[in-house]
């Protein structure tokens, strides 16, 4: 049995994944062109990773390991001019956004790659469907057991990253009313949803040596939970996150995620016990299907309120936590996205009322991710 | 008179229509077989052809074929428009480097072609006249074998792109050297400056009207597939007859229509582009028509030569691809298939061969028999090399 052992990592750290799409400049649907651009990519030196993901539509760039949000930021969008310079250079347009709004799964075409085919042959259509992009967000911790602490103290606020970040509305051609269809993909995968309750990283282990045993997974990775822990890295790596339509809203997410924590490792504000998972699967539709209009159901008070309001009042809470990090910057773009402007799925369901064309939609998108339009 | 008033006369008189369904039906057959032989399919439309026409088995004779010619300037029509639609003006200035590989790539070949032209003893302005020819990529080839293989990837987008852009210069260099044909054989100056002026200004502006009038017209239907559908064919056939009727070029001004139309449409209303089926009888027909005119007879005569010109022809393209495929980002391996995939040469090359050497009988069969040999040859080698170098490339999309 493999020994899984708890990385070092600094606290409060954090560094982001984001899925991109690619897209063709003639209509705007998902185009197979990762080989071609990371062939480009690869031969300039740049921040970051920018990797291959399971299709050919997809691209994932991380970021490297940060303390504040103004330098994730920088980075974040050094890395993003990087793929968007050689995408110009190969006519590929780039996007944010939780799904393709318009394409047909059964067009995707898997990367050559060992790990992809394997899971290809295992899913078969739900690999393709898989065509979504998210944003990952890891947040160091001290050790295994303050992990996986975290982690369960966290899911409460997971409803809150799904509506912040929404940005799926539209897919396979559809409005699917909800503010963000991509978490629907993701529960079809058997490994899906919550951790089990456990609060000991030995305890942790052995669950997973068990399901080693039984040859369910190989690694932590093959586990899609919304939050999960990485022991390589010593992160725990919050995962429900649509790719939002700009970068300062990925960076403003991890922000949140990095104020919350030092909120919940320093205060301890709740008591955590397998009754945070009471109401998690219905706050997460609420989430997932009505964004910032959602109900909220709070496990500790057993109060039921909106999504909008218990977001307003954590970030009251998360403010001396977020000057401690020098986080401002990013729990203004938060606030705004709650009181004023809403998420990219409202922004997108207005452009399209606009236009009346999804292309459309999707070139606007790629515009706001190159830091242009509005 | 003994004879039946019921039974027709013998030989039956057909007109045009039953032609056309011969050689569907025939294209249809050999195309399937050739996609289960792991061919592609425009291979297949094309041995129908050949096998038609004059030069083999005579099902279609020259009196049929010339029947059938109507639908070509159709077919060639979409076929430029849509090619047009899929340059986008803005990689071109985002990446010059692809720019400049096309006058490259174009030149070179030219200058190849020229060469082998001189050495078999052409002269020299009518080997530089034919040389032109060779410039261009037969865009039917490459469109529809993107299409079929659904490809994406930068193989397939630069052969495209690369293909609208060599049958501009082709069109564009051949027009002048006509001209000059035109001056040394008979007219006054006035002729050689303003034929091509007329030939390059007239086909654009006659282009962009088309495409703002397009684009109007698509404002007010809004964005429905179907209607833009209808709109748009309507558009290609009275723009191959207002390019005919005003004598300025079928070629440029079709591809910069469809150009232009992609580059104007600033709002996006444009939904896409797909000539679907009716499309694809067209280009089915395109092929089946072009390789029965081919003229099989010169092949003995030519072939050595012609094999000399396609090897120049190829080194040239390559050589182009490969020196600029670093800085425009290509990768060498995809480089090597982009060249092979600018191999086809047919449709646009044998119609300006045809009309060279209709206007120029006297210009000696040595050269007609070279170009139109070389053409034969590529005919059926050109959609085998571009189809490897889709394949090979990986862009090839898993269903098709």
């Amino acid at each position: 049995m493999e020994n899984l052992v708890f990385g070092q990592s600094a606290p409060l750290t954090m560094g982001v994944e984001l899925e991109l799409q690619l897209v063709n400049t003639r209509d705007c649907d998902l185009t197979r062109g990762a080989s071609d651009l990371l062939a480009v990519v690869e031969r300039k030196p740049h921040p970051g990773e920018i990797k291959p993901e399971i299709t050919e539509s997809m691209l994932e760039m991380s970021t490297s390991i940060h303390t504040r949000h103004d330098e994730l930021l920088v980075e974040l969008r050094q890395i993003r001019d990087v793929v968007l310079a050689a995408a110009d250079r190969l006519n590929i347009g780039v996007a944010g956004g939780g799904a393709h709004p318009f394409q047909h799964w059964s067009e995707r075409q898997i990367f050559e790659n060992p790990r992809f085919k394997r899971l290809s042959d295992l899913y078969g259509y739900l690999a393709k469907q898989f065509t979504i992009f998210g944003q990952h967000v890891h947040i160091g911790c001290p050790s295994g057991d303050e992990a996986l602490y975290l982690m369960h103290a966290m899911s409460r606020y997971v409803p809150h990253f799904i509506a912040l970040s929404a940005a799926s509305p539209y897919y396979q051609g559809v409005d699917t009313a909800f503010d963000s269809s991509r978490l629907n993909s993701v529960f079809a995968f058997p490994l899906s949803g919550r951790a089990p309750f456990q609060r000991r990283w030995e305890e942790f282990q052995a669950y997973f040596n068990r399901m080693q045993g039984f040859g369910i997974v190989g690694s932590v990775k093959d586990f899609y939970w919304d939050i999960r822990p990485k022991p390589e890295y010593g992160t725990i790596e919050i995962r429900v996150c649509d790719t939002p339509v700009t970068v300062e809203r990925a960076a403003a997410l991890a922000a949140y995620a990095q104020a919350l924590a030092r909120y919940l490792l320093v205060e301890r504000p709740h008591a955590t016990g397998e009754e945070v998972y009471d109401v998690y699967s219905y706050n997460r539709f609420q989430a997932c299907r009505f964004g910032l209009e959602a109900e909220y159901a709070d496990p500790h008070t057993q109060q039921k309120s909106s999504l909008r309001e218990d977001i307003v009042a954590t970030l009251n809470a998360l403010t001396v936590h977020a000057r401690e990090l020098d986080a401002e910057e990013g729990m203004e773009n938060i606030a705004d996205c709650v009181n004023v402007s809403g998420n990219d799925a409202r922004w997108m369901r207005e452009n399209y009322a606009k236009s009346r064309s999804l292309p459309d939609l999707v070139w606007r998108q790629a515009d706001r991710w190159r830091g242009e339009g509005r | 008179m003994s004879e039946l008033f019921f039974l027709p006369h013998w030989p039956v008189q057909a007109n045009v229509i039953p032609w056309y369904a011969v050689l569907l039906l025939v294209a249809l057959l050999a195309g399937e077989a050739a996609s289960r032989l792991r061919l592609p399919r425009i291979l297949g439309w094309i041995i129908a052809g050949i096998a038609l026409g004059p030069s083999s088995f005579n099902i279609l004779d020259r009196a049929a074929l010339n029947g059938l010619r109507g639908v070509l300037e159709i077919a060639v029509g979409l076929v430029l428009f849509e090619l047009g639609q899929r340059l986008d003006v803005r990689w071109l200035r985002r990446n010059p480097w692809l720019l400049a590989t096309s006058v490259l790539e174009s030149s070179l070949a030219f200058a190849a072609i020229f060469a082998v032209l001189l050495f078999v003893g052409a002269a020299p302005l009518l080997a530089a006249t034919a040389a032109a020819i060779g410039i261009a990529t037969g865009p039917a080839v490459v469109l529809t074998l993107v299409k079929q293989l659904r490809a994406q990837g930068q193989v397939s987008e630069r052969m495209l792109a690369l293909t609208a852009l060599n049958n501009a210069y082709a069109f564009l260099l051949w027009s002048l050297l006509f001209a000059w044909l035109h001056a040394e054989y008979r007219g006054g100056w006035l002729e050689v400056a303003g034929h091509p002026l007329y030939l390059i200004f007239g086909s654009l502006a006659l282009a962009a009207l088309l495409a703002a009038v397009t684009l109007a017209l698509l404002t007010a239907l809004g964005r429905r597939t179907d209607a833009q559908f209808v709109c748009l064919i309507a558009l290609v056939v009275l723009a191959v007859s207002a390019a005919t009727m005003l004598k300025v070029s079928v070629v440029l001004t079709l591809l910069a229509y469809g150009t232009l139309t992609r580059a104007f449409d600033r709002d996006r209303r444009f939904v896409s582009l797909d000539f679907g089926r009716t499309g694809q009888i067209l280009v089915m027909l395109l092929f089946g028509i072009t390789a029965a005119s081919l003229d099989l007879s010169l092949l003995p005569a030519g072939a050595a030569a012609a094999a000399a010109l396609i090897a120049a022809r190829y080194a040239g393209k390559a050589i182009g691809v490969f020196a600029l495929a670093r800085p425009s980002g290509l990768s060498l391996r995809k480089a090597s298939l982009l060249s092979l995939g600018l191999m086809p040469m047919s449709g646009v090359a044998l119609i300006l061969a045809r009309e060279t050497s209709d206007s120029y009988p006297e210009l000696g069969p040595a050269l007609v028999t070279v170009v139109l040999s070389a053409i034969v040859m590529l005919e059926l080698l050109g959609p085998l090399l571009a189809n490897f170098a889709i394949v090979h490339a990986g862009e090839v999309a898993e269903e098709a």
